[in-house]
């Protein structure tokens, strides 16, 4: 039966885990014997909606793996121009391709593909609601700076209600064990009652806290993430909370020496540029990850695991 | 049964009877009926606002008809579960079946979500599971967006 990744809620605790252990297998290949492992498999990138860093991301990983890469990067350089189904679609480059990483601005077409396709689908973001490439990623990140996800204590930053990331990151930090989250957001981007109310019977925590500076100094990891211009209906609004989150090298003076301040990328003015210098950095090292991860997903949608 | 109930609604030879429909939806139960082109010849008969013992108040429907469509008994379980269906024979009641919500919902409504992909093409044929037994509220199958049974019932397909 084919494999699609399609929504972390699909994934238990122990998938969440093998999927780390194949990452930290495959980032620890020699360049060359990766670089051998898919000769002559094709991935589609079918972007919908312009996402440079998580296509180039895949494309990236699937090139490093020997393998090519087709696709568009939106839709209006598709048949969807033309007015082709998005099932037309899928079903036309199937044909093309050994696997397909799809990014939509409609929620719940990765999963449509899936069933349409008789080849293994990626969801690269749909909609609102779901990235789960992301969020292994940065499982795979946590776990490589601190050795472990248990009990980590993570501050989430910015745009809580509308960041499809942090929504994704926190379902599956509930699966872990006493993952301490502080949630830090304007009160018009509140992370939304369902997820909060989603630890209840886990060993997961959420407080609520205003104070970034508190956060560094408390927190072995602050996750920060851009407020989104473009989830605005009134850009008044937008204008009230764009800055109100703003991390600057100074600030982190104070901060333990274990502090990772990660960011899923682009960012605006949330990190100013001189954090990137200090030991606390690690959204650089975040979307190195993401190639490794992303590899190790294909290579397992693909029956190809080294 | 009262002198007065069997007035307004009387009894029938053959078919069912739509029991213990919740006092107000059966008139949305009526335009169910109303939509199943297999019961366009069926005679059939409305009482709204019953008094009943366990419930309160109910509506109560009559159809002399020989079968009930399937797809009807599924829309039942969404706009108005709980309600009893009974097969009337030689005017005896000879089975009964209380209509359960079930643990799915196969194409039988739209998603709520309009930026969920079912809405884009309605073409697909749309699954709501039910998010844990005993649960009123289900989840898309494929944008993943929890709604009530209350407001699937508002989305039905045709």
């Amino acid at each position: 039966m084919k494999k699609d990744l399609i929504s972390i809620d699909d994934l238990g605790l122990e998938q969440i885990l093998d999927y780390l252990d194949l990452a930290a297998r495959v980032e620890a290949l020699p360049a060359e014997k990766k670089a051998g492992l898919l000769p002559g498999k094709i991935l589609a990138t079918l972007f919908f909606e312009p996402s440079t860093r998580t296509r180039l991301s895949f494309e990236s990983a699937m090139c490093r793996l020997g393998g090519r890469v087709i696709g568009f990067s939106e839709a209006a350089n598709s048949s969807t121009a033309k007015g082709e189904s998005f099932s037309d679609t899928i079903r036309t480059v199937e044909q093309y391709a050994d696997v397909i990483a799809v990014r939509h601005p409609k929620e719940g077409t990765a999963r449509l593909a899936a069933e349409i396709a008789g080849i293994p689908i990626l969801n690269a973001g749909d909609g609102a609601n779901q990235h789960p490439t992301q969020t292994l990623l940065d499982l795979y990140t946590l776990r490589k700076f601190f050795g472990r996800v248990d009990g980590l204590k993570i501050a989430l930053v910015g745009d809580l209600k509308y960041s499809r990331t942090i929504h994704s990151l926190c379902r599956a930090l509930l699966a872990f064990d006493g993952v301490a989250m502080t949630l830090i957001s304007p009160e018009s981007l509140r992370l939304p009652g369902y997820l909060t109310k989603a630890a209840a019977g886990t060993t997961a925590t959420f407080r609520e806290s205003e104070s970034l500076v508190d956060a560094l100094r408390d927190s072995d990891v602050v996750y920060m993430t851009r407020i989104q211009k473009e989830r605005f209906p009134d850009l008044v609004e937008y204008e009230k909370v764009k800055d109100c989150y703003r991390l600057e090298a100074k600030m982190l003076a104070g901060a333990p020496a274990r502090l990772k301040v990660l960011h899923p990328l682009p960012r605006v003015n949330e990190i100013s540029p001189d954090v990137d210098a200090t030991p606390h950095a690690g959204y650089f090292e975040q979307a190195r990850n993401g190639v490794i991860m992303r590899q190790a997903l294909i290579l397992d949608l693909l029956d190809a695991r080294p | 049964m009262t002198p007065q109930n069997i007035l307004l609604i009387p009894k029938i030879e053959r078919g069912f009877v739509i029991d213990h429909i919740v006092a107000g939806l059966g008139i949305p139960v009526m335009a169910l009926i109303g939509r199943r082109p297999e019961l366009g010849d069926a005679v059939v008969t409305l009482g709204l606002n019953y008094k009943s013992t366990r419930m309160g108040r109910k509506d109560m429907i009559k159809l002399q008809a020989d079968a009930l469509p399937e797809r009807l008994l599924q829309m039942l379980a969404l706009v108005s579960p709980g309600v009893t269906i009974k097969r009337i024979a030689n005017f005896e009641v000879v089975e009964k079946v209380v209509i359960q919500v079930p643990e799915l919902f196969d194409n039988l409504a739209r998603c709520i979500n309009p930026n969920c992909i079912t809405n884009g093409e309605p073409h697909v044929a749309t699954r709501f599971k039910r998010l844990e037994s005993g649960s009123k509220h289900f989840k898309c199958g494929h944008c993943e967006r929890v709604c009530s049974l209350a407001e699937l019932a508002g989305h039905l397909k045709a």
